[in-house]
């Protein structure tokens, strides 16, 4: 029964040191105390390397419509992960969970993001060490 | 308890691998060398170290606030979800304690990096600087972007990343390295045949880059190389599907012995490597230092308070 009893040990240490992945730290640039929610309109996708970047007008109580940016992962992970190139349409009405850039300008890390019909995309990076950067987390504290 | 059971898993891998090696004869290339070609994953959920309780991983993952908030998600959620994994208990299996051997100074110049990140472009890591992921450092698991493709003509084996789009050049053909007064990023390879295994020796590394650059390589990440850096890597397939990776790096200045990392690469024919054009909207760079100046402007309109 050694055997067995070691290998089942074995595989815990491995779920519990699971390895991370981002190209850069998240805190750095991000406030993981300022989450943020917005809900506008797709104005542009920018599928660049080492972060996607979507574009989003969002407008504001006062009626006034003001852009905003938010950081998604790696083009190649969102690929992978079921996104493509017509996921997100310009004219597109999201809402899309994220936290605050640091230096208070309208960018954010993105989340998760709800589409017309309810649908959910996770367009963040996972592994940032952000706050809940995990499909279904974003938001959360 | 944990050194016994270290010990014995460094071992029965050890066995599982010679056992292999032993089993199987690797079809050849044209001109007669062991054909590694073809494109290579190399997702794993194994840690990169041992697990210590003296670990900061908040702080390793660039947490500045000290909130102690999670470093991540589990590689599950990441390109790695079922994918093989290791049997290993960390990337690391020398020393057998499963722990890299850095020296304080440079352990406290990795901290200092971490915490100015927001102070000065030179503390970014040169991944995050679009430059390299290193050598060894990126083929060290990033969780995606996985992909690696070898290729191999007469006198040369070339290899490329997907993460962040390099290539490297091996020559195999006898050459010596390059003289002292060559310093490059990802130093001077230069391959040759041990039977079945590639050997690639690594020197000629300015000191400017760091071993390994990604989050998951942890304790690890942004410590400093030096010009004494020599890596020795060797790539041994042993069955259609594996190449068995290790690497051996010493640098006198950095770490108190040499220490080594050994993992597999699973062949995956159908992965499709994709471009990474990595400073064509590196927005990390200016957006981290703007955050600290408006920390700045803060802390200034506070003290004038």
């Amino acid at each position: 029964m050694r055997a067995p009893l070691l290998v089942a040990a074995a595989g815990l240490v491995m779920l519990a040191g699971a390895p991370l992945a981002a190209h850069h730290s998240f805190a750095a640039e991000f406030d993981g105390s300022k989450p943020v929610t917005l809900k506008g309109t797709v104005t542009k996708m920018e599928w660049t390397n080492p972060h996607a970047w979507l574009h989003v007008d969002v407008k504001t109580p006062d009626g006034k419509v003001v852009g905003w940016m938010v950081e998604g992962g790696a083009p190649n992970a969102l690929l992978r992960r079921g996104w493509n190139k017509n996921s997100l349409a310009p004219g597109t009405a999201i809402v899309v969970q994220g936290f605050r850039a640091r230096d208070g300008s309208n960018r954010a890390s993105g989340g998760d993001l709800t589409l017309p019909d309810g649908k959910k995309l996770f367009i963040g990076s996972t592994g940032t060490g952000a706050p809940g950067d995990t499909p279904g987390a974003a938001g959360k504290k | 308890m944990r050194t016994c059971h270290v010990a014995f898993m460094s071992l029965a891998i050890a066995a599982s691998i010679a056992a292999a090696e032993n089993n199987w004869t690797p079809p050849r290339t044209p001109d007669g060398q062991p054909d590694l070609q073809g494109i290579w994953t190399n997702y794993t959920s194994t840690p990169f170290e041992v697990p210590d309780k003296s670990d900061n991983p908040e702080f390793y993952a660039g947490d500045l606030d000290g909130t102690g908030r999670g470093t991540g998600p589990s590689a599950f959620l990441t390109d790695t979800a079922g994918r093989q994994l290791t049997k290993a208990t960390s990337l690391v299996v020398d020393p057998p304690n499963g722990r890299v051997p850095i020296m304080p100074w440079a352990e406290e110049t990795r901290n200092y990096r971490l915490a100015h990140i927001q102070d000065d472009w030179v503390n970014f890591t040169p991944w995050e600087r679009c430059i390299t992921r290193g050598v060894p450092g990126g083929i060290f698991p990033a969780g995606y972007g996985s992909g690696y493709q070898i290729l191999q003509g007469r006198g040369y084996v070339a290899i490329v990343y997907e993460m962040i789009h390099e290539a490297r050049i091996i020559p195999t053909d006898g050459r010596p390295h390059l003289g002292p007064s060559f310093r490059l990023w990802n130093g001077d390879s230069r391959g040759h045949w041990d039977g079945n295994t590639l050997v690639v020796d690594i020197t000629g590394y300015n000191d400017k880059g760091t071993v390994a650059t990604n989050i998951a390589t942890q304790r690890v990440r942004a410590i400093p190389q030096s010009e004494a850096l020599h890596v020795v890597e060797r790539f041994t397939r042993v069955d259609e599907n594996t190449i068995n990776y290790d690497v051996v790096i010493e640098d006198p200045k950095v770490f108190t012995s040499s220490w080594k990392v050994a993992m597999p690469l699973h062949r995956e024919p159908d992965y499709q490597i994709f471009e990474y054009a990595c400073h064509e909207g590196n927005r990390a760079v200016p957006n981290t230092l703007s955050g600290g100046r408006a920390h700045d402007h803060s802390a200034r309109v506070v003290t004038a308070q």
